[in-house]
């Protein structure tokens, strides 16, 4: 027989009849901290109220079953970025996560609500100052701005570098819903970082780029009008995908 | 926003039965907060945890320095000036109304937890004083006089003292636009020397004095101690009456930041300011009120859990203004944190649509724990 390399998972021995998979994951001795590696058994916590309001009538089969196997087995530990607060909102928490420098969370955070307030602000004066008829085009709430702002930084069509015969071609390529949020988070984040006063701050110039890119104007939707050019320059290379 | 407005009038109606209609119209439950009483000497417990307005022009008159950066903010992005009624200053007000002037000045000090309105309660008191025409001598942080100094001169009237003529400047310069016609009527009881050649001669008005202060920079700090000194011997004739209403008063009896040349710190009885208001802070003149604040928020050297008298303002300083009243101000009671939501509602300030629902209310409510500057911050960004 062939020697064990010392910290391997142990071989299976013979195989007993058993019902039903086996549950007993292997555990390395040293348990990585980056990564989660939970035992399959552990299931998601559930973080929203109305769940656990619901009466035990209203409930559908899935949702009875998944209620009894909670019963039995162990619950993943909450991860801190997740929250039963009815103010929570998925992409803005990505968005905090990705301004976040040296894992600087509460600077990140506070960052974020201080655009927020700069943008409605700025908003609330405008509405303030203007005359009746243009009261209701004008948007007031930060929230419903961010994510618009975001919808038309997404590009449609990306680029790739393909090789083929030694020679690498920037080929057009669709994109994933995610790639296209993070691309255009990225791009407004790099736009804020760089070309900026030296002392104007990070929430000042943010909210001043996610009120024109909320009017399609600004440099970030330029980026994107850019990359759509070049992909549609570079149509005649679409066939190098092969996927 | 009918049905939020009638919940708001039920809920209220309970103890407020006495409410004069013009208060309350019917087609616009959105006054249910407000209250057009904007005079303070008309304020009662019946306006308690309601908003009243002060006109811009009258804010800027009265207060051109001394209201907390985050209201000046919230005045420009509403276009109105809007503070709340509560029993701490309805308190003061009742005593100020009832004091007895021949007697020695009684001194208030304001104190709570921090962000629970005391500068706010300091500023409606002062509004007050200001409408009847009292001499209000606003000081709006002593702490400023005793850290940040760029530039401290020793003092020429007095070698051992200093001198710091950008705080003096600033503060004359407000001084003088609160107080004008003051600043005319009364007059200077004896000559004063500026150095070699310039001198006040005895009976001019104030003014002038205000005026060499603030031309000639470096004499600006005895300018405010003439000032003080001339107010202080005055006031009991009772052609006027005066309020002195300093916010963070520990200021004066704790440690500075500051140090001299040969970098040996700087005790504030050291500083002519600071020497100079702690004359004005005890109650041997009558003729007036004195009412001050505790702030953990600026002051230097202390914990931040520490807001009791006792604790900031050291023995030295509790002596020094022992006996005083004390004036707790807490958190919001359920009635005034209603009248914040919803003046915030109204004013379209809480955005997001989750803020309007009763579930927001309570996360509001429970995340800020009805602390007025946990509520203030937490309604921005949403």
């Amino acid at each position: 027989m062939l020697p064990e390399r010392p910290g391997a998972p142990p071989r299976p021995r013979e195989s007993r009849a058993r019902g039903g998979r086996r549950l007993r994951a292997w555990l390395p001795r040293i348990m990585p901290v980056r990564w989660s590696r939970y035992n399959p058994s552990y299931l998601e916590p559930e973080a929203k109220k109305e769940s656990y309001q619901k009466p035990l009538e209203e409930l559908t089969e899935e949702e009875r079953e998944h209620m009894e196997l909670k019963a039995v087995r162990p619950i993943k530990a909450a991860p801190p970025s997740l929250s039963s607060s009815v103010f929570s909102d998925p992409m803005i928490s990505k968005f905090t996560n990705m301004m976040m420098k040296s894992g600087n969370k509460v600077l990140a955070r506070s960052l974020m609500s201080q655009t927020l307030e700069a943008i409605k602000r700025k908003q609330l004066e405008k509405y303030h100052k203007a005359p009746e008829n243009e009261k209701e085009t004008i948007e007031c709430n930060p929230y419903i701005i961010f994510h618009q702002a975001l919808k038309n930084c997404q590009p449609i069509i990306g680029l790739s570098n393909i090789t083929k015969g030694g020679k690498t071609y920037q080929v057009p390529v669709p994109l994933t819903d995610n790639r296209k949020r993070f691309l255009a988070m990225k791009w407004l984040i790099t736009e804020c970082r760089e070309n900026k006063h030296r002392r104007t701050l990070m929430p000042e110039k943010l909210s001043q780029e996610l009120l024109l890119a909320f009017n399609n104007e600004g440099p970030v939707i330029k980026k994107k009008h850019i990359l759509h050019k070049m992909a549609e320059a570079n149509r005649a290379y679409a066939h190098f995908r092969w996927w | 926003q009918l049905d939020r407005g009638c919940a708001l009038h039920t809920a209220a109606r309970g103890g407020l039965s006495s409410v004069s209609s013009q208060d309350v119209p019917a087609q616009r439950p959105r006054a249910i907060f407000h209250t057009s009483e904007s005079d303070p000497a008309k304020h009662t417990e019946q306006h308690e945890g309601r908003l009243y307005n002060i006109p811009l022009e009258e804010v800027k008159a009265v207060f051109p320095h001394g209201l907390p950066h985050r209201f000046q903010q919230q005045i420009q992005t509403f276009n109105e000036a809007r503070v709340m009624v509560r029993k701490p200053a309805l308190e003061i007000l009742a005593y100020l109304k009832g004091s007895n002037f021949a007697h020695p000045a009684v001194r208030y000090v304001i104190y709570g937890e921090r962000g629970t309105g005391k500068t706010m309660t300091l500023c409606h008191v002062v509004h007050y004083c200001s409408r009847q025409g009292w001499l209000v001598l606003h000081v709006p942080d002593a702490h400023l006089w005793v850290k940040n100094c760029k530039e401290l001169f020793q003092s020429s009237y007095n070698k051992d003292r200093l001198d710091q003529p950008l705080q003096a400047s600033v503060w004359l310069k407000n001084f003088k636009t609160s107080n004008e016609r003051f600043l005319q009527e009364i007059k200077t009881q004896k000559k004063y020397m500026w150095g070699k050649r310039e001198s006040t001669e005895e009976g001019r008005p104030l003014r002038e004095v205000v005026e060499q202060g603030l031309a000639r920079v470096r004499s600006a700090s005895d300018a405010v101690g003439v000032v003080l000194r001339e107010i202080k011997q005055q006031s009991h004739r009772g052609s006027f009456r005066l309020l002195v209403a300093v916010d963070g008063v520990n200021a004066l009896w704790g440690r500075t930041t500051l140090s001299k040349e040969d970098k040996s710190p700087v005790s504030p009885e050291e500083l002519t300011l600071v020497h100079n208001l702690r004359k004005m802070v005890t109650n041997d003149w009558n003729g007036g009120a004195i009412v001050t604040t505790l702030s953990q928020t600026g002051s230097l050297f202390k914990p931040s859990s520490a807001y009791t008298p006792q604790e900031l303002l050291g023995k030295e300083g509790f002596d020094a203004l022992d006996p005083f009243v004390p004036i707790p101000v807490p958190n919001y009671s359920p009635r005034e944190f209603e009248s914040c939501y919803g003046y915030y509602l109204e004013r379209k300030w809480l955005q997001h649509e989750k803020a309007h629902t009763e579930d927001g209310k309570a996360e509001l409510q429970f995340l800020s724990g009805s602390n007025p500057r946990q509520l203030d911050r937490l309604a921005g960004p949403l």
